[in-house]
Formats: structure tokens, C-alpha cells, sequence
């Protein structure tokens, strides 16, 4: 069937069953299966990844290393303990983190942009109204938070930084990032209906 | 529930604890079943602000990444662990602490078999014999070590038997992140191979030689090329 990018973005409202059991037959090699599941997820998981890592390049690179993962491990995936979506996005964010505080120090990066940011064959497909409409309602709940508990919950999920880092670029106290990313999140989840 | 550490759900679903704090957070979680459930929830909602700014990358990624998984051998699913109440471990005569450390360890080696060891899944019998075997040796050394975030570690080398055992509970981890045991001798840090969370394990591995530490991180799943974060556990070897 080819490599046609047929990109179905993710509901931001309600669990996907249909991903759930994708994933578990991942678990079982089903290649078919974790192709679809690409197919379900790539936009989400390349769209976050280029927002921590900004570098399109080195995305592409961590967003191959998360799906290989996704297939690799998807045995451990228990849906009695969250969703595949939480699965594969959580893979994700600890990824593209990782490789932004690691490459802090790498010398190669500009190397790495140069030799591989020619590459121009972008697909448009995701952008759809769907993902614009989810956007939209995410940014809806983003813009009920307090300023403090926006700025935590974005820089540390957005930018990569860890919980300090925050405190620090902030400059206010730890325990009142800690407070305040959590709050923010819990006040997101029940902005978004995420379901408990 | 300790409201200290509690606070912390929102960052660690955020993935942003300094590593010191992620290794005793993630112990706690292991042992506090409505700090999981809100790091549950929290997670969900942390992806949603992922799927947010979705965009798609070019169509080249998909047939790369359909060609490696090709070649790339998938983790089989994790083993339950059978109660070790039927192991009747036969104890040698011993004298004082061998004859308790012998009894610990051998105790834990009979429920360790969730392990991803090293190179195979060991049985149990063979887990036993190889840790009396190398309690034995007339060199051996046995270190009880605290793990950071809460409990203990035996570790048991042998120089001459070229081993080292190391057993331990271990807290669950995220499925993103394994533990991951070193062998460390001067400059030198190798792999000695990944092991899973979620009960007590043990591994026995080879102790190259000039080895003096022995020591366990939490790395990404399938392991990093050298540590990347503070040892959970770090113990002398000689």
C-alpha cells in the first residue's frame, strides 16, 4: 500500500479504544497493525518533538528513535495503566528532553543541520481543520491558567526545561513551580475532560 | 502520603525532575496508588498538549522507520513472577553474617525472575547455584549498599570468579526508561546489561578485570553507550 501518509490527527477529547488495541497488537509483531498506528500518531509525536528539539532535522531523527522504540517495546504498554496515546507521547517528551539536554554540548549539531536540512518533502496533510479545532480548545484551556501556572506548565512540556530550570529563568521559589505545574495540569485535565 | 513529594506529580508527568528527584519520586509512585493515579491523568493531559501542535513530517520518516523496525527484534512480554514459596533453598553450614547474607541473597534470587538479564532469562535453580557458588569463593565480597529514593542492594563479587551478583528491589520504572548496570573500573564504564523494575531482581554478570565499582542508572529504554544520570547504586567491588 505504500508509504501514502495518511494522517489522522488525534481527538485532544476522549480515549481511543481503536489505538489502545493497536498498540497491543503491536505487542504481538503485527507490522500492519504498527503501521496504522504510525499513520494515528506521527503528527502528534513529530509535532511535539519538533517543538522541544526545535531542529527539524534532529526531530526527525528522535521522532525514528521513538517509533522504533514504540514497536521495540510495546509489550510493556498496559492499557489498565493509561492510554496509548499517553504511551507513545510520554515516550516521546522523554526523548526530545533527553536529546535537548544532552545536546546542550554536542558539536556536531550544526554538522548534522547542514547535512540533512535540505530535505524539503513535507506533508500538509495533518493540518487540518480537525487539529486546528483541537488547537484551538487546548489553547482555550492554556488561557484559564494563571500567568505563573501557564509559563511552568508550557516551559517545562514546550521548552524541555526541567522544574529548577523553570524556578531559575523565572525567578521564583522551587516549591512554588512544583505547586504551580501541577495545579496548572490538573486544571487543564479538567478543562479538557481528560478522563480519570 | 508524604505532601512533600506529593507535589511533585505535576512536574514528573511533565518530565521535568532533575534526575536525583525522578529515582525517589518513582519509588514513592511505586507505593502510592493515588499519587499513580493522578500521574496518570496528569500524563493524558500532558498529551494532549502534545497532539496540540501536531504537525506532519515528511513522508521519507515512514519508510525509514518501516525498514528499521524490519530489522529490529521486538522485547517479549514481561514474565510474571511465580510465588517463591515452593523454593526450598538448601542452606550450607555457615558462620554468622556469610551464613545470614547467604540466606538473603539466595531468598531473593528465588523471586527473581522477571529479569531481563543480561543475555538470557536465567532460571531460577541455575540463579541460586551460581549465587551459592559464588558466595563460596575465597575472595568473595559481599556489600549491602542503600539505593537512592529508599531500600537496600546486595552486591556479591568475585575476583577470581570473575562475577559480580547484584540483587535488589526495584522500583517500577516508566516504560521510557530502564535500569541499567555498569561495571566500572578507573576511567572505564561498561554496560553490563539492562534490567527491568517492578519487584526484586537479580543479575549476575562478568566482572571484567580491573573492575572496582559496580554500579545501577536509569537510562532510556534499551540502554545508553555510558551513564547518563547519577547511579541509583554505586558499590565497591574490592
Amino acid at each position: 500500500m505504500g508509504f501514502v501518509n495518511d494522517v489522522v490527527p488525534l481527538s485532544v477529547t476522549g480515549r481511543s479504544p481503536e489505538l489502545d488495541e493497536l498498540l497491543t497488537s503491536v505487542a504481538r509483531g503485527d507490522e500492519t497493525a504498527f503501521e496504522r498506528l504510525y499513520d494515528r500518531l506521527i503528527a502528534s509525536v513529530f509535532g511535539l518533538i519538533r517543538r522541544v528539539v526545535r531542529d527539524r532535522a534532529q526531530a526527525e531523527e528522535v521522532a525514528q528513535e521513538v517509533m522504533v522504540e514504540v514497536w521495540r517495546t510495546a509489550a510493556r504498554f498496559d492499557p489498565a495503566r493509561g492510554s496509548a496515546m499517553s504511551w507513545v507521547m510520554t515516550v516521546a517528551h522523554r526523548r526530545a528532553v533527553d536529546r535537548v539536554r544532552s545536546a546542550q554540548a554536542s558539536s556536531d549539531r550544526e554538522d548534522r543541520v547542514a547535512r540533512m536540512g535540505g530535505e524539503v518533502a513535507y506533508d500538509h496533510v495533518a493540518e487540518t481543520v480537525t487539529t486546528r479545532l483541537e488547537g484551538e480548545r487546548v489553547r482555550r484551556c492554556l488561557d484559564g491558567l494563571t500567568e505563573l501556572q501557564r509559563q511552568a506548565v508550557t516551559m517545562a512540556y514546550y521548552g524541555g526545561y526541567s522544574y529548577p530550570e523553570v524556578a531559575g529563568l523565572l525567578k521564583v521559589p522551587l516549591g512554588t513551580v512544583k505547586t504551580r505545574m501541577r495545579d496548572g495540569l490538573v486544571r487543564l485535565r479538567d478543562c479538557m475532560g481528560v478522563e480519570r | 502520603m508524604n505532601e512533600e513529594i506529593h507535589t511533585l506529580s505535576g512536574a514528573y508527568a511533565l518530565n521535568a525532575l532533575p534526575l536525583r528527584e525522578l529515582g525517589e519520586f518513582e519509588g514513592h509512585l511505586s507505593r502510592c496508588e493515588t499519587c499513580s493515579i493522578e500521574v496518570r491523568g496528569l500524563r493524558e493531559t500532558a498529551a494532549r498538549l502534545g497532539a496540540a501542535v501536531a504537525e506532519a513530517p515528511p513522508r521519507a520518516l515512514k519508510s525509514r522507520v518501516m525498514a528499521q523496525i524490519a530489522e529490529v527484534r521486538q522485547e517479549p512480554p514481561q514474565i510474571e513472577e511465580e510465588p517463591a514459596a515452593e523454593v526450598v533453598v538448601p542452606l550450607r553450614r555457615g558462620k554468622g553474617r556469610w551464613a545470614l547474607a547467604l540466606a538473603a541473597v539466595s531468598a531473593a534470587a528465588a523471586v527473581s525472575i522477571g529479569v531481563v538479564a543480561v543475555n538470557e532469562i536465567r532460571s531460577r535453580d541455575a540463579s541460586i547455584e551460581q549465587t551459592q557458588s559464588l558466595l563460596a569463593a575465597p575472595d568473595a565480597v559481599v556489600r549491602k549498599v542503600e539505593m537512592v529514593g529508599g531500600g537496600s542492594a546486595t552486591v556479591v563479587a568475585s575476583e577470581s570468579r570473575r562475577k559480580v551478583m547484584f540483587t535488589s528491589e526495584l522500583p517500577a520504572l516508566d516504560p521510557s526508561r530502564t535500569y541499567q548496570l555498569w561495571t566500572i573500573g578507573g576511567e572505564r564504564i561498561r554496560s553490563a546489561g539492562l534490567v527491568d523494575g517492578g519487584g526484586i531482581r537479580t543479575a549476575t554478570v562478568e566482572l571484567p578485570a580491573g573492575t572496582d565499582h559496580f554500579g545501577v542508572t536509569v537510562e532510556p529504554a534499551g540502554g545508553s553507550q555510558q551513564p547518563t544520570t547519577e547511579p541509583v547504586m554505586l558499590a565497591k567491588v574490592v
